[in-house]
């Protein structure tokens, strides 16, 4: 028993000795964690990822969705794009739009409750509060404009205006800090936010009001830059690093390639126009986005004419509706006056012809073409996919049952 | 001029070993000697272990089977002869002091051995104390398996070991699993020990072109091994600790021993071949068995390949060239060593790929002072790969080829000017290349001051680096500007492991052995993932040579891992042992909430052949043996944690992103066993049978869950979701069928019967891999394909598809491995091993995309029709049956689903073929005592009605625990012919 003893405390001993050598702590530096947002000094950081959020999900989306809405042509391999082409936007296609764009709605709703919490009662007097609350009303309009339903949190499905709902309430604060604060810039972003999802919600007249507000060469852009891959715009990726979808094809093929709205040219490949990564689509370049990190429009004064073009066409108006589709084209340079059109079936095409030019590529033309279609005065969306559905990741993981794709 | 260089080589590495006398324990004694052979055929066996019981007087005999035991003290010794496949033996000798004593053993083949130790957590436990399945390769079945790494080793190696191969990808690794699934999330690779140094079990980051990893595992080369000892499941693998619950291999490599040095030499050469691709139907064999002319694809455009080569054909024979040489020896005061040096290149079958690995290996013993032995291993490996984009890629050997005219690489060139020009062989301009440094050290103290106590102390490094690239040049067709990926990984593994037992004889009839012991380990990981765009022109690009460099993931972690153990075995009369015992675990990943776990284990065995009443006529031995055991894994560092990544946004501007959504309720998983078993030997050691059955139980397993996207962050988290288990059987029976002088013949058989199962886990499928269609679901195997299945799949009719349905097992749940061997006067022995997979699914997503597409051969009949329906004739419609009408549709508003497509992976390969002569001594020249030619050839034959291009194969960077067939290019076949020398 002595010799056990002894072995025992030998063993004991030596352990011991090993384990005072090291240090048992882990250490895994990089990932934040969540409660080292919670500081003043985070909050800078903490906009800027939902202005980052929002430009990644509209970046990504921006091809996928003009494929969906013919102002681009797939001139690709990629089996995804193919099908947005055809017309059939799957769940199993949506999966990275549907997170990114969710990302960049919660991202920003919660930074909006985390920068409350935070700031206590600097919240409304922080120069970034505005900016959260612009970003968030972005991120529930470009899901309101895109997606066939509404889901929120990991919540039910609901109707897809819930996000038109929650934009306008969004907007409406963005504005009246903005305002408070004297930021002019971000306050007619909000209104020209704003005025977007009243439109769409029905509410014309509350809609007009606040696009007249906003200044006819008024921009507010989705940030995009070529410092980080993340930032780039994908839509010059695809299109200027590759040939993965074409102008060719298209209604803006069409028209002329010098139109400053919808810029777009030939490539060649010695004296042959080049083709597309599939090797026999003619591939047109875009050239409304000339680098990676080009801006894409959220808000500008020719879209808020046009809206209120809309609404004096769909109060009968086309000489008030021209007036105001001139005043949008005056806002760029060499474009010649419209005249009236004849009749309203005439003044229906020519503002969804000038809407179409005038926010070609910025990820708006599917839901103008949608809402058109339940109204009767556009059928290109007839027999094709109308929105973004619920994703097969959302499908899966979400506990509610969720509409049929 | 062999023997000079061999003697001269001999004295310096002679000279260099004894350069460390303070080492070497200077021995009195008397002296045992005498030879080691197989009973029988009289062959000597070398590197059989020759030991005086009871104490740490031990040796290794040469190649003639010699040895020679000193320092023996005076009086009735026993000795005992042992060796892996042999039933040892043991002789009582009387030798007086400095005296001289002959002693000879004949050793019996036999597949089942209660004599003798196996390495355990504790050290040493003898055989027949041990109450859990043992399996262990040995070194004729190393020889004759041709492999050339551990992991093909191990194929078909015994029962309840699946490795699956992933890809042909050039250096790719395996997926290794004991005993199958029972963790999701936190890995099922087993542990690995070197010479009972704990090295990293897992594997290199997967290369973003490649799209496959590399398994360190695979560094330690096939003619370094002398054998592995494989440790299935919790019960067995208690003592080891957290992580444990995966198994254990314990590979040994050759050790020196006493004796004049002996120099091998092993030469081989031979080439890889790739056989044909796909559907059999598919004559072209996706275009790489065929390129040359004008295709068609199945919506009628043609296209031609300005770039196939002359052969008409992307496949080729590639070389492989391999040379072992080793030098093994000692001194008579106890110091020996082993050397070896191996360089293995060869070339794949594509026009680019090869794998060029150097590795240096010295082990050296010692025994300092009386009662002490003291070894030291080392191992370098430098492993280089050049590989292929592949996989999920854009640029992919197989995505590309296999589309025909549907190809990312498209340009002028070809003759026929009105079809589609694709130029493939753009595609290999891209470099897929993994760089590998991997050291091991080792030390080991061993202390037996006498018979009953046994202390050992291992101290270990084991040091990973890799440098992982993927590089599109300037100028390439796809991405004109070039881009570059650069993995840097480093993984350094550090341990300490002490271990003591004590024995001792407590009562008449009873025995106690004692054993307590700790480990501490260290983990470091420190991998950047680096990308440069936008070269500015032509040359080798760095990453500075982008216009557009970043930092794309930084991953620095240090987790620590301590446990103690202690364990008590209780024997009766030598034939009945019951062990209890018990491991502590602390480990830092989980932070503090984790604390100590304590895993439990309890197993017994009984030798009942040893009973007086047994009848030892016709079953001479059989162990009856049970045991029941915990192990466990921890979550990774930080998993629990909601976490955000520090991003730019707003033009370079600092940003936070979401990144793990967290779950504060995150707790440890944890696996219990249940092994009940036998083994068995009749017929004087013609009829071996092992038989275990084991019942796994993961409580709280660690599941990835596809969070709702909706909650802001994108991808999966960690969840405690629910129970896995994992129950089976295992049966290895070995038949000497003939034996004779001039004809031996023996063959094995292994069988494993898997059930695996999910439980609790709710309702719904749990998201492993959504566009794998992987999902973990109550009551099905873990984990299985789900989702939409056409349900009259051979009706001729339109397809009747619903959702949610179980598609299959992703794993195999049966797994045969037959083999044979046939020795022809004594000198030549053919053997061939195989296995057949039962079960088991895989995605076929190649054919997915490439029935998109019209480039899937085995729809063009289907859409074909399709094509004429819709243009009014819908006659030929009533041949296509309702699965093909679902998986060819072209009517792009029937939804295409990858559902589909999960087909049954059931296949029978022929992993090794080998021809062995050994070269009578009249031929060998240049001072060769030994020789022998071997031809050889790995998996030679695959029978499959999987239509994919390899029932193995599944992208590593899609997932590593779904399978997912994604354009991944297939494992070829080798010939090899060996020449090997002993000098």
């Amino acid at each position: 028993m002595t010799t056990l003893r002894n072995f025992g405390r030998r063993s004991i001993g030596v352990a011991a000795v090993l384990c005072a050598a090291c240090s048992l702590q882990v250490t895994n530096p990089g990932p934040i964690q969540d409660s080292q947002l919670n500081a003043v000094s985070a909050v800078p950081a903490l906009v800027n990822g939902m202005s980052g959020d929002l430009s990644y999900a509209l970046g990504n989306y921006v091809d996928r969705g003009g494929l969906a809405s013919g102002e681009m042509t797939e001139a690709g391999n990629y089996s995804a794009e193919q099908q947005y082409w055809f017309g059939i936007i799957r769940p199993d296609d949506v999966n990275p739009d549907w997170a990114a764009m969710q990302q960049a709605r919660w991202s920003a709703e919660n930074g909006i409750e985390r920068m409350k919490s935070v700031l206590g009662a600097n919240f409304e007097k922080n120069v970034d509060t505005p900016r959260a609350y612009l970003y968030a009303g972005f991120a529930n309009r470009l899901l309101g404009e895109n997606v066939c339903t509404g889901v929120i949190d990991g919540g039910p499905a609901q109707s897809d205006t819930v996000y038109f709902v929650r934009a306008e309430s969004l907007f409406t604060r963005a504005y009246t800090i903005a305002t408070a604060l004297a930021n002019t810039n971000v306050a007619n972003a909000a209104l020209g936010g704003r005025a977007s999802v009243r439109a769409w919600q029905g509410n014309w007249t509350a809609a007009v009001a606040d696009a007249a507000l906003v200044p006819n060469a008024f921009v507010y852009n989705a940030i995009f830059s070529t410092n980080s891959a993340r930032e780039n715009l994908d839509m010059a990726v695809q299109t200027i690093s590759r040939r993965e979808v074409t102008v060719f094809g298209t209604v803006y093929a069409t028209i002329s390639k010098t139109d400053p709205r919808t810029p777009w040219d030939t490539v060649k490949a010695g004296t042959a126009i080049q083709t597309g990564q599939d090797g026999k689509t003619k591939f047109f370049q875009q050239k409304k986005y000339t680098s990676l990190g080009s801006p894409v429009p959220l808000v500008k004064g020719a879209d808020m004419l046009l809206m209120r073009a809309e609404a004096a066409l769909r109060a009968g108006d086309l000489a008030g509706m021209t007036t105001l589709i001139n005043a949008a084209r005056a806002t760029w340079t060499g474009l010649t006056p419209l005249t009236a059109p004849a009749t309203v079936a005439a003044g229906w095409t020519m503002l969804q012809a000038e809407r179409g030019s005038a926010l070609w590529l910025e990820g708006r033309r599917l839901w103008d073409l949608r809402r058109w279609n339940a109204e009767g005065t556009n059928t290109f969306l007839t027999g094709r996919s109308k929105c973004v559905p619920v994703s097969t990741n959302e499908r899966a993981s979400n506990p509610n049952p969720m509409p049929a794709p | 001029m062999a023997q000079a260089f061999s003697s001269r080589w001999t004295r310096l590495i002679a000279a260099a070993i004894l350069a460390v006398p303070a080492l070497g324990h200077a021995q009195g004694g008397a002296t045992i000697s005498g030879t080691v052979s197989e009973r029988g055929s009289n062959t000597p066996l070398e590197r059989a272990q020759v030991s005086i019981v009871g104490t740490a007087n031990a040796v290794a005999s040469d190649a003639k089977g010699g040895f020679t035991l000193r320092g023996v003290d005076a009086g009735t010794v026993t000795v005992r002869a042992q060796y892996i496949g042999y039933e040892a033996r043991e002789q009582v000798v009387q030798v007086a002091a400095n005296g001289t004593v002959r002693v000879n053993f004949a050793l019996s083949r036999t597949a089942v051995t209660l004599s003798g130790v196996m390495v355990t957590a504790t050290g040493e436990e003898r055989r027949r104390s041990v109450g859990t399945a043992m399996a262990t390769v040995d070194t004729a079945q190393i020889e004759r398996s041709a492999a050339t790494n551990t992991q093909q080793l191990l194929a078909g190696s015994t029962p309840g070991v699946t490795v699956l191969a992933n890809g042909g990808q050039p250096g790719a690794g395996a997926t290794v699993r004991l005993r199958g699934v029972n963790s999701v999330s936190m890995g099922n690779s087993p542990l690995i020990y070197v010479d009972g140094v704990r090295v990293y079990g897992g594997n290199t980051p997967t290369n973003v072109g490649g799209r496959q990893f590399s398994s360190p595992l695979n560094d330690i080369a096939a003619e370094d091994i002398d054998h592995i000892e494989i440790v299935k499941g919790p019960a067995a693998t208690t003592l080891y600790g957290t992580e444990a619950s995966g198994g254990v291999l314990q590979i040994f490599t050759k050790q020196g021993v006493e004796g004049a040095p002996r120099w091998n030499l092993s030469v081989t050469s031979g080439y890889n071949n790739m056989g044909h691709v796909g559907p059999a139907s598919d004559t072209t064999g996706l275009f790489l068995n065929s390129c040359a002319g004008v295709h068609t694809i199945g919506d009628g455009t043609k296209f031609q390949d300005a770039t196939c080569p002359a052969s008409g054909s992307w496949l080729s024979n590639g070389p492989i060239q391999r040379t072992a040489i080793s030098v093994r020896g000692g001194s008579a005061n106890g110091t020996t060593y082993d050397l070896s040096v191996t360089g293995n290149n060869e070339r794949g079958v594509l026009p680019v790929g090869g794998s060029y690995v150097r590795s240096f290996r010295v082990n050296l013993g010692f025994k300092p002072a009386k009662g002490f032995t003291l070894s030291f291993n080392q191992s370098y490996v430098n492993n280089r790969s050049v590989g292929f984009p592949d996989g999920n890629s854009s640029n992919g050997v197989m995505l590309n080829i296999s589309r025909g005219s549907g190809s990312n690489f498209k340009g002028p060139g070809c003759t026929d000017l009105t079809v589609t020009c694709v130029l493939n062989d753009s595609l290999f301009t891209s470099q897929v290349t993994s760089s590998t440094n991997h050291f091991v050290t080792g030390a080991t103290l061993a202390y037996q001051p006498f018979d009953a106590w046994t202390t050992r102390l291992t101290l270990g490094l084991d040091y990973n680096n890799a440098d992982i690239q993927y590089i599109t040049p300037f100028g390439h067709l796809r991405v004109p500007l070039g881009q570059m990926y650069q993995t840097l990984w480093t993984r350094q593994f550090l341990s300490a492991d002490l271990a003591s037992t004590y024995r001792k004889q407590i009562a008449t009839n009873w025995s106690s052995s004692t054993a307590v012991g700790g480990q501490v380990f260290e983990n470091k990981v420190y991998s950047t993932d680096l990308q440069s765009d936008n070269f500015a022109g032509p040359g080798d690009p760095t990453l500075l040579s982008g216009a557009l460099k970043q930092i794309t993931g930084v991953s620095q972690q240090r987790v620590i891992n301590a446990g103690y153990f202690a364990q008590e075995t209780i024997g009766w009369r030598d034939v009945l042992f019951v062990t209890i015992g018990a491991r502590a675990d602390g480990n830092s990943a989980f932070g503090k909430s984790f604390g100590i776990q304590t895993y439990p284990k309890i197993s017994a065995s009984y030798v009942i052949s040893d009973e007086s009443f047994w009848p030892r006529s016709i079953i001479e031995t059989l162990k009856l043996r049970g045991a029941i055991g915990d192990a466990g894994k921890a979550p990774g560092a930080f998993d629990a944690v909601r976490t955000w990544s520090p991003v730019a946004a707003e033009a370079g501007k600092p940003a936070f992103s979401t990144n793990q959504i967290g779950n504060p309720d995150l707790g440890p998983e944890r696996t219990r066993e249940i092994e009940l078993g036998f083994d068995a030997s009749a017929f004087n050691g013609r009829v071996n049978l092992q038989y275990t059955h084991f019942d796994q139980h993961t409580y709280k397993a660690l599941i990835p869950v596809q969070q709702a996207p909706s909650l802001g962050f994108a991808g999966s988290q960690l969840i405690n979701a629910g129970d896995l288990m994992n129950s089976g059987h295992e049966v290895q029976l070995n038949l000497d069928v003939f034996r004779s002088r001039n004809l031996d013949v023996s063959t094995r058989i292994g069988f494993m019967k898997l059930h695996s199962e999910a439980g609790n886990v709710g309702n719904g499928p749990l998201t492993i891999f959504a566009l794998g269609r992987t999902y973990v679901v109550q009551g099905l195997p873990i984990p299985t394909y789900y989702g939409p299945k056409v349900m009259n799949p051979n009706d001729f009719a339109n397809p009747v598809i619903q959702q949610n349905q179980d598609l299959g097992s992703a794993f195999a749940d049966r797994i045969w491995t037959p083999g044979i061997s046939v020795k022809l006067f004594r000198s030549i022995t053919v053997d061939a091993q195989g296995e057949w997979q039962l079960g088991g699914h895989n995605l076929n997503a190649l054919a997915y995309q490439n029935a998109n597409l019209n480039s899937w051969q085995p729809c063009f009949n289907a859409q074909d029709q399709m094509r004429k329906a819709v243009a009014g004739d819908s006659s030929g419609l009533a041949t296509i049956n309702a699965l093909d009408r679902a998986r060819c549709t072209i009517n792009t508003k029937i939804a295409r689903d990858y559902g589909f497509f999960v087909e049954a992976n059931d296949f029978f390969k022929l992993r090794s073929v080998s021809v062995t002569y050994d070269l009578p001594k009249s031929i060998l020249r240049f001072g060769a005592r030994s020789g022998s030619l071997a031809f050889a050839g790995r998996n030679l034959f695959t029978s499959t009605n999987y239509s994919g291009t390899d029932p193995e194969v599944s992208d590593q960077r899609d997932d590593q625990f779904a399978r997912r067939d994604y354009y991944v290019f297939p494992t070829s076949r080798s010939f090899t012919m060996t020449l090997r020398l002993g000098f």
